[in-house]
């Protein structure tokens, strides 16, 4: 967007009062405030706004699926088409970043130790809420800050220094430290700070449990979009692809696979495109790239000596059952067994929890960290937030449960 | 997860945006004019909470005032597709009389010291008039505004007429009143429906006041339902003129400020059609001290003083001002008359890698101009600077920023 087509888009907005986008947000963006900003010529206003609410606004501006939040209940879509609130929020940060950055305040000297562990968008939302209250805030991670954006979101959605000018305007408020928390240091820490916010995400890609699993080509998802982000030159990838997968990760992974050249990408998957958990965006962004995609198939083995050649599938059919997630059952369909070529298969159906360190910190039924409305686990003064609670979600939900769990931490530590 | 309510943290430093005008610390510029929102105590005070700087309580009169009001009162004048463009209102004064006014001014200084707390008055006999000053500024009014734009507060000479459409009425009560004060500041509220607005401004300088506020609504007749011949706002199909206030009406009190500051030498607080930050450094630049809001209130609401605040602090390091007061006036040595004009050939420029070929340039020049701008089969339409005078009215009908200049041909 130029200033002018800002403009434009920032006058249709009815500016309501209590807006429903400012509540659908979860980082609850003052919304009409900063739209009513760019409408006045403030545009440097509008990004402080926008930043004062979302810790990671330049990446959110980027990645943020706006159709199931703010835009979504956008009042104005009553009576012609919703405003492009995420267009408004990116267009108000890039302008923040082509005129200059205002400078923060100086935060009230501080008053305690909190460890936070994952420098991911939770992490990152936690720690800088923490520092407004006037903390000092330790964040361990191992690797470079910004989590799965940092690692696996395709650059072709997310370029590395729009994330890069959140973690630089973060970095200012509290003490990065690369390190890899394991039992031993995670007791030390939790001992050593008033309050310890735990927000790894997950990182273990779940398996499919089928037979062939283990041969050569068959690569996780998280692996190889970590691989194909960190470096794209030196990776390879097989002319023909196949992805199995219902979500918006292996759309992404289908998408970078055509980027890195595969011939043919196809992605398969057990229920029908109703039942797909994903971004109209990112299918569409999937579909433009030439992905095909084969709904009500299922995976039964990967074939091949040592090497994937191909994968044998089975199709399905929806049974009238429904499962916990509401959407019906798929049931294989005997006898229809057919081979898919594929020099190579990657598995996109889940992640789960990678750390084996959390021993004594209670679970939910779907194996993530149990918290209680405060974000607070079975180990006192231990709080945790992010996909390590709730499963895959999105960047701004996340960056949500940081920013309430700091609130919950310093209502905690006040009243120790 | 439902979440539950979060206030949110200040990230970014407030700005520093107070200074001293008429001798009263203003903590930003801008305020509340003398209209519904301030008529009502928890509405100031909800209004002081959000950051505005002061308020001017709705114009009061003494006890036994009919104050007969009529409702609806209020009409819009919509302009392709934005509501309240201008804002019509058959309002009367405050029905609140003096007694519940003073008392809300005390109350108020007591409860916010450091906002600038006015009252606004109006009345009819000398008496009157001083009583109401005297028991205001008992009460820690910071200034008083003297209403002379109300068509009800006249003395008689002229009856429908406004006070100050009378040079010497003005003079003459404007005294009065002044007479009357201790100390504080007294501000005489004047109409922009005179034939000349100097005359009155000498008058009330005369009178010895200290400021002007210019100016006020625009007598105005909001529209007519074409079916049934009833004009707006309707009430039980008849209606009477309006007051006009809003966007619509800002350029009009512009020119009325300037002229005034052009030629009295007298401190002006500045009211009639500003909306936002950019309008009132507009204001304050032909030479407004401070800028008062109603209308922008009156339809979004009391939160709209967030960007004034911010974007008159982003405009202040833009512009690398240390203080608003560095605005005031800044636009009146580049106000001239027509004979003083430069007079320069000019033609229009049309960028064609900016132009989206809507062609509502060719047909406005064709029908409106000098019938100087050629349509071509591209529909990227082409000046001939031959019929091209350079009137500008292409530049302005184009829907494009920065698609038509106007040049200058040396
Ligand atoms: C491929 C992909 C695409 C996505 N696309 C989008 C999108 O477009 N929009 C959107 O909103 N969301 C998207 N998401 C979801 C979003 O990225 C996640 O919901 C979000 O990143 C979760 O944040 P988090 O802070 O909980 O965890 P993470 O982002 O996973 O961050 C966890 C951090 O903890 C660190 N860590 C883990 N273990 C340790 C340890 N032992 N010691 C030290 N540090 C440790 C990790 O290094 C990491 O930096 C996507 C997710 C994926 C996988
Ligand atoms: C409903 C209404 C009532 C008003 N009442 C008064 C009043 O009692 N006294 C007065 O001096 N001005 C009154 N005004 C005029 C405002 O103070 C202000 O000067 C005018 O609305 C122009 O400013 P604006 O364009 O910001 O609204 C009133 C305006 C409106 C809309
Ligand atoms: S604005 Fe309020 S007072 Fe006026 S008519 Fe509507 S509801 Fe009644």
């Amino acid at each position: 967007m130029n200033v002018q087509q800002a403009r434009i888009e920032s006058e249709r907005c009815l500016q309501c009062f209590d807006a429903p986008c400012t509540a659908a947000c979860p980082t609850h963006i003052d919304v009409t405030k900063f739209i009513g900003m760019i409408r006045s010529g403030n545009i440097l206003g509008a990004a402080e706004v926008v930043k004062t609410s979302n810790a990671l606004a330049n990446t959110c501006g980027s990645v943020c699926p706006q159709e199931i939040f703010c835009q979504s209940v956008c009042t104005r879509a009553q009576q012609d088409s919703p405003i492009q609130i995420r267009e408004l929020h990116r267009f108000a940060t890039q302008y923040e970043r082509e005129r200059g950055y205002s400078i923060p305040k100086v935060f009230p000297k501080k008053v305690g130790k909190v460890a936070v562990i994952g420098a991911g968008p939770s992490g990152l939302g936690c720690a800088y809420e923490l520092a407004k209250f006037g903390y000092d805030v330790y964040v361990y991670d191992s690797g470079r800050p910004g989590g799965v954006p940092r690692n696996s979101i395709p650059s072709f959605r997310l370029a590395d220094d729009e994330l890069d000018l959140d973690t630089k305007f973060l970095s200012q408020f509290f003490a990065l430290k690369r390190q890899t928390i394991d039992a031993k240091s995670f007791k030390n820490i939790v001992q050593s700070h008033g309050a310890t916010f735990v927000a790894i995400g997950l990182g273990l890609d779940r398996s499919l449990g089928i037979p062939g699993e283990n041969l050569k080509g068959v690569v996780p998802v998280l692996t190889f979009l970590e691989k194909a982000k960190a470096k794209p030159r030196s990776m390879k990838i097989g002319k023909k692809v196949v992805i199995v997968g219902g979500g918006n990760v292996s759309l992404d992974a289908a998408a970078t696979a055509k980027r890195l050249g595969a011939e043919s990408v196809i992605l398969i998957y057990r229920r029908s495109e109703k039942e797909m958990r994903v971004w109209k965006s990112e299918l569409e962004e999937a579909r433009a790239q030439g992905v095909e995609i084969r709904f009500l198939t299922n995976p039964v083995k990967v074939v091949g000596k040592s090497r994937v050649t191909g994968i044998k599938c089975r199709n399905t059919r929806l049974s009238k059952k429904k499962d916990k997630t509401g959407r019906p059952i798929p049931v294989e369909v005997q006898g229809s067994d057919f081979v898919l070529e594929a020099n190579a298969v990657i598995v996109a159906i889940g992640q789960k929890i990678k750390a084996d360190w959390l021993g004594g910190i209670k679970r939910t039924s779907a194996g993530y960290i149990k918290v209680d409305d405060d974000f607070q686990t079975s180990l006192p003064g231990v709080f945790a937030g992010g996909d390590v609670i709730a499963g895959e979600g999105t960047v701004v939900q996340s960056v949500a449960h940081g920013k309430h769990a700091a609130q919950a931490i310093h209502e905690f530590l006040s009243a120790k | 997860m439902e979440f539950r309510s979060f206030k949110e943290i200040e990230v970014y430093p407030t700005r520093d945006l107070s200074y001293d005008f008429l001798g009263i610390h203003f903590e930003n510029p801008f305020i509340l004019a003398a209209a519904p929102s301030t008529d009502n105590v928890d509405m100031v005070r909800r209004a002081f909470d959000m950051g505005w700087a002061g308020a001017i309580l709705k114009t009061t009169s003494v006890e036994g005032t009919r104050v007969d009001l009529c409702y609806p009162m209020m009409s819009t004048f919509d302009h392709e597709g934005k509501k309240l463009f201008g804002m019509g209102n058959i309002d009367l004064i405050s029905e609140h009389h003096i007694d519940k006014v003073e008392y809300n001014v005390r109350m108020l200084k007591k409860e916010f010291p450091e906002k600038m707390v006015a009252a606004s008055i109006m009345a009819g006999r000398k008496e009157d008039w001083q009583s109401l000053v005297q028991r205001l500024e008992e009460a820690g009014a910071d200034l008083i505004e003297c209403s002379f734009s109300c068509p009800q507060g006249n003395i008689g000479e002229d009856p429908g007429k406004m006070l100050a459409q009378s040079v010497s009425a003005t003079e003459l009560t404007a005294r009065w009143v002044k007479e009357a004060t201790k100390k504080i500041p007294v501000s005489i509220k004047i109409t922009p429906h005179v034939t000349d607005i100097v005359e009155v401004a000498k008058a009330v300088k005369r009178s010895g006041c200290d400021a002007l506020t210019a100016s006020n609504s625009i007598q105005a007749l909001m529209g007519i339902d074409i079916r049934t011949f009833s004009p707006y706002p309707s009430l039980g199909g008849r209606s009477t003129y309006s007051g006009m206030t809003g966007p619509a009406i800002k350029p009009i009190t512009l020119r009325t400020i300037a002229e005034i500051a052009r030629n009295v030498d007298i401190p002006i607080l500045g009211t009639g059609g500003a909306s936002t930050w950019g309008d009132s450094v507009e204001f304050m630049s032909v030479g407004a001290g401070v800028v008062q809001f109603c209308t922008v209130v009156m339809h979004y609401g009391f939160r709209v003083i967030d960007d004034l605040k911010s974007g008159m602090s982003h405009y202040l390091q833009e512009m690398k001002f240390s203080s608003p007061v560095e605005i005031i006036g800044r636009a009146l040595p580049n106000i001239v008359t027509h004979d003083d004009l430069p007079r320069r050939t000019i033609r229009s420029h049309i960028d064609e890698e900016l132009c989206i070929a809507c062609d509502l340039c060719v047909v406005a020049c064709r029908d409106g101009g000098h019938m100087a701008i050629d349509q071509r089969p591209s529909r990227i339409p082409s000046v001939d600077h031959e019929r091209c005078v350079g009137c500008g009215l292409c530049q302005h009908v184009c829907p494009v920023d920065g698609c038509i200049s106007m040049q200058v041909v040396p």
